[in-house]
């Protein structure tokens, strides 16, 4: 499948995105078909977030939506990386549905924004995955080459 | 050298020459090795491909039905022959071929499927085109028709012909005469108007219709086991990749897809009266 496949997809998914979004999910930037960005914010009373909204950043591949998006947490002054047992402080997000083996091509942005924010919402654990610190110094790979465990499903 | 050493040196010289652009050399070099050897299917598809990149449409056309001459179940000659006849306007005989060579894809399992459904694609959207351009043409002109005729009957009313000297002194009632013929005329002008912006307004495709891989108005669905229904072409790609259920995730090989008949005839149905949804 060629670039048109996926930037025709990604046309379609904007049109909808920009007829209408779910609540506490924003479209902050579509200039092109292959980066966008998005903020999400919890929409209950998780202490956690309470009063926060974070930057997600979508990368597409021309294989699209064959394949995943590329998708992390972007971090700026007001924008934090949001703490979480599966998101590493440099934004890098462990989530099976953004993976080769999770991922399919029935999901779309707003899907993944909705899992996203459901698995803050859903979080009680003040902390970053085991080995953070170590993993985000050591780190050099993109996230779909990274290779994750995704061992504990309660979170 | 032999005879059929000979034709396919020309041939492979004149793929070198299409591979390198030279699109007239490498058709020169096709129609020295059809004189060689005039019962190749391949040489007419080789050079119709060298045709239609010199939009010589018509001797293109020409090259694809000699080659379904010799070889009628040609899928390349049925795709080429839809091309030419797409760009020379004959839109019905396009989608004839377009669809044959779908047809073809899907028997053969050839990798060719996503063209040639972009083809039928692409040729039902300008059929459409050409259809829904007539008809606003004939609507238009239809209003300029009534229109002119209430007119008429507006200026007939306000200067009776046969001047009759009495009605030509009462010039009082010219007035009432044409507010009413201009209310006429307005409510006539309004229904034209009604009716062009609801046609614009019905532009909403279904749910039903769409592909959810590709979001894009399906032409032929097969249908998973879980039930849902996918564009062939785009779950055969997927599949290429994860042979696993998009919704379900349950193992889901090529060979338990099913085409889903009653679908297919829902879409076509819609398209009768929605023919730009084809490219949606």
């Amino acid at each position: 499948m060629s670039r048109s496949f996926a930037n025709k997809r990604l046309a379609k998914e904007l049109q909808k995105i920009n007829n209408s979004l779910p609540p506490g999910i924003e479209l902050v930037s579509a200039e092109n078909f292959d980066e966008w960005t998005l903020d999400i914010r919890v929409l209950d009373d998780n202490p956690l977030y309470r009063g926060q909204i974070h930057r997600l950043k979508f990368k597409f591949g021309t294989t699209y939506p064959i394949e995943p998006p590329e998708v992390t947490f972007v971090n700026l002054p007001d924008r934090p990386i949001p703490i979480h047992p599966h998101i590493y402080s440099n934004g890098i997000i462990c989530l099976d549905l953004l993976g080769q083996q999770g991922w399919s091509p029935v999901q779309n942005v707003e899907s993944v924004c909705m899992s996203l924010q459901s698995m803050l919402t859903g979080n009680t654990k003040n902390e970053r995955p085991p080995g953070d610190e170590e993993f985000v110094r050591g780190n050099r790979l993109r996230p779909k080459d990274i290779d994750f465990l995704y061992h504990d499903n309660t979170v | 050298m032999s005879e059929s050493a000979k034709w396919i040196l020309l041939k492979q010289d004149g793929n070198k020459k299409y591979q390198a652009g030279d699109y007239e050399g490498a058709e020169a070099l096709y129609t020295k090795a059809i004189i060689v050897n005039p019962e190749s299917p391949i040489l007419y598809t080789n050079r119709t491909m060298a045709r239609l990149k010199m939009n010589m449409w018509e001797s293109a056309i020409a090259d694809c039905n000699e080659c379904l001459r010799i070889y009628p179940d040609n899928m390349k000659a049925h795709y080429y022959l839809g091309q030419a006849h797409l760009e020379l306007g004959n839109y019905e005989e396009a989608l004839e071929c377009a669809q044959k060579a779908y047809k073809m894809c899907v028997d053969a399992n050839d990798k060719s499927l996503s063209a040639a459904l972009a083809l039928v694609r692409m040729c039902k959207s300008k059929r459409w085109d050409e259809l829904d351009k007539r008809r606003r043409r004939e609507r238009a002109d239809l209003e300029g028709e009534v229109l002119a005729l209430l007119e008429r009957e507006r200026d007939a009313a306000v200067n009776p012909k046969d001047t009759d000297p009495d009605t030509v002194q009462e010039k009082g009632d010219d007035t009432a005469i044409r507010a009413e013929w201009e209310t006429k005329l307005e409510a006539m002008r309004d229904v034209f108007e009604k009716a062009r912006s609801a046609d614009s307004q019905r532009r909403k495709v279904p749910d039903w219709a769409i592909d959810d891989i590709s979001f894009e108005f399906m032409h032929d669905p097969v249908v998973t086991k879980s039930g849902k229904s996918y564009e062939r072409a785009v779950l055969l790609n997927h599949l290429q990749q994860s042979q696993l259920d998009p919704l379900t995730r349950e193992p889901l090989r090529p060979a338990d897809l099913r085409p889903n008949l009653a679908l297919k005839q829902a879409l076509d149905e819609f398209l009768v009266e929605n023919g730009w949804a084809v490219d949606y």
